[in-house]
């Protein structure tokens, strides 16, 4: 059983139109349960609508995407995943809890098993007690932790995130890619990561899928065989700058062609 | 905190009307007597005591009676006309909220009501208060439902709402439409309904830009009662206190500012009011947000 499959899988924007844009083009993608895969390419190579597509956040012109051996649609209803974004989205009037409690109060928790879970959840990300703050309170770092916990608060066995690092200092960029394993081993969630950070996604993943653009689709897949426990000595093993750099080839590669078109037309990049 | 706050803001209340009669009674001691003329055009006012009288001269009248031999006090009668308006720009206070909001959530949800409605509210408020309040007056009087005959302090109120549900559904649609994109889209991620969107996340998004419209519309409604009193011939109320003593301006100068005063103190009272629910509400807010 996947955890997700996307199978022939295309979006066109505006179609028929003279502002017809191929964002994916037959994407084809599985992912296992208890893994960790990132997507990974130049602006307008699609790994945002891919992301999307499979939050059913956007409907497939063609294809389909099944996650947990139902329909996307079905799977959101049901809350099967956790979505988080490069900004942490944290709600001003609500406090940290409130905030973890969100996704709970809309499934329709009762006010105990809420408060229960939040509590549960700040202690997963490390920040029990600042449950009572508000979101501005806190450090951009600490607010994507909230975002994170508030992500995983109904224990979905996937989640989905979209540069969630993307607006951090390095620094805490690194602590949150440890603590984000941690998380992720401890809870044994499926993680789909979209990022444009190299180094990030060789560290986090098991598997890099490399995007190019125009049309938006996959054009290699690497794996990343740097064992389960990985650490801060990961990031100067041998292995992780084979990976690196073969991740870089792979970019690279589909970079040239398109680099002079995505330059005159560059489509939004989510 | 909260206490600083409210300390400050009543001493730079009490330091703005201070100023204001610095202002006046400077004028009435520099000023000329019959009014400063430049080339045959009266430019300046006059600071004679029939057109600006003492400040003090203002506050001792609220102390003597209203007629000559009556024995209700000045301050009675102005008190009470300004609570009887009071009472009616509450009423259409909150109609034009009720109908303010109602009309912003119905835009926000549905953009064809948007598009086709708007161009409508905007072009209301060109219509002048004046010409609209016989017009109130007299459907009012036509409409029977039932048992419930329509009063006429109502139409009043009803004039009040028309200023007042304006500004409150435009800024509530803009709050509304606050909302970030990326919120919305978490939103639809936990497969929320749009009625939990709407009251989890675009009121509370929208309470910054609401504020500022419910202190635009509390006045609106004060305006509008004000007014419609006058326009109307509604007895017992700020608005035709203000009439009344104007025509005895020459003999009573003193007189009109006493009721002047009385509806500038309702106004006050009903943005209080409103920057009362201001202070609760943005309490937990990030600072930059507070206006």
């Amino acid at each position: 059983m996947s955890a997700l499959e996307v199978a022939g899988a295309s979006k066109i924007f505006n179609q028929g139109t003279t502002k017809q844009v191929d964002a994916l083009i037959d994407v084809n993608l599985t992912v296992n349960p208890g893994e960790f895969v990132s997507l990974i390419g130049p602006s307008g190579c699609g790994k945002s609508t891919l992301l999307r597509l499979i939050a059913n956040l956007l409907e497939p012109t063609s294809g389909s995407v099944s996650v947990n051996n139902k329909t996307a649609a079905q799977a959101r209803l049901d809350q099967d995943y956790g979505m988080a974004f490069q900004q942490a989205g944290l709600f001003d009037w609500r406090t940290v809890s409130k905030n973890i409690e969100l996704p709970l109060e809309l499934k329709g928790w009762d006010k105990a098993k809420r408060e229960a879970r939040a509590k549960e959840m700040l202690e997963l990300v490390k920040l029990p007690e600042f449950a009572d703050l508000y979101p501005w309170q806190l450090s951009g770092g600490m607010q994507q932790r909230i975002a994170i916990a508030r992500a995983l608060a109904a224990h979905p066995p996937l989640l989905l995130m979209d540069e969630p690092f993307g607006a951090l200092d390095e620094m805490t960029r690194e602590y949150m890619q440890g603590e984000l394993l941690r998380i992720c081993g401890e809870t044994s969630t499926t993680v789909v990561f979209v990022t444009h950070s190299i180094p990030e996604a060789v560290y986090l993943s098991n598997r890099v899928v490399v995007m190019s653009p125009r049309p938006g689709r996959i054009t290699e897949v690497i794996d990343v065989d740097l064992g389960s426990k990985r650490n801060e000595d990961t990031r100067a093993a041998d292995g992780f700058f084979k990976s690196i750099t073969a991740v870089r080839e792979a970019l690279r590669g589909t970079h040239a062609d398109h680099a002079a078109a995505n330059a005159i037309r560059g489509v939004e990049d989510r | 905190m909260l206490a600083r706050r409210i300390a400050y803001r009543s001493a730079m209340f009490v330091v703005a009307i201070t100023s204001v009669v610095v202002l006046w009674e400077l004028y009435k001691i520099l000023g000329p007597q019959d009014g400063g003329k430049f080339f045959g055009v009266s430019i300046l006012p006059r600071a004679n005591d029939t057109a600006m009288p003492h400040f003090s001269t203002m506050l001792s009248r609220y102390g003597r009676p209203e007629v000559r031999g009556s024995d209700k006090k000045i301050w009675v009668v102005v008190l009470s006309g300004a609570m009887f308006s009071l009472r009616l720009s509450l009423v259409g206070f909150f109609l034009g909220t009720t109908i303010g909001v109602g009309l912003a959530v119905l835009m926000s949800r549905y953009r064809i009501v948007q598009r086709g409605l708007l161009p409508y509210l905007v072009m209301s408020q060109t219509v002048p208060l004046i010409a609209l309040a016989p017009l109130v007056v007299s459907w009012g009087g036509k409409l029977e439902i039932g048992s419930f005959i329509w009063p006429r302090w109502l139409s009043a109120s009803i004039l009040g709402t028309f200023l007042a549900f304006f500004p409150i559904a435009v800024g509530t649609l803009r709050g509304l439409a606050s909302a970030p994109a990326a919120a919305v889209e978490l939103m639809d991620s936990y497969a929320a309904s749009w009625k939990q969107t709407l009251f989890k996340l675009r009121f509370p998004a929208a309470v910054p830009f609401m504020v500022p419209a419910f202190k635009l519309g509390a006045s609106g409604a004060v305006v509008g009662v004000v007014v419609a009193e006058i326009s109307t011939g509604l007895k017992g109320g700020i608005g035709r206190l203000i009439i009344e003593y104007a025509r005895e301006a020459t003999g009573d100068p003193a007189k009109v500012f006493t009721a002047v005063f009385g509806a500038a103190a309702l106004g006050i009272t009903m943005s209080g009011l409103v920057a009362l629910s201001d202070v609760l509400l943005m309490r937990n807010r990030p600072k930059e947000t507070t206006t």
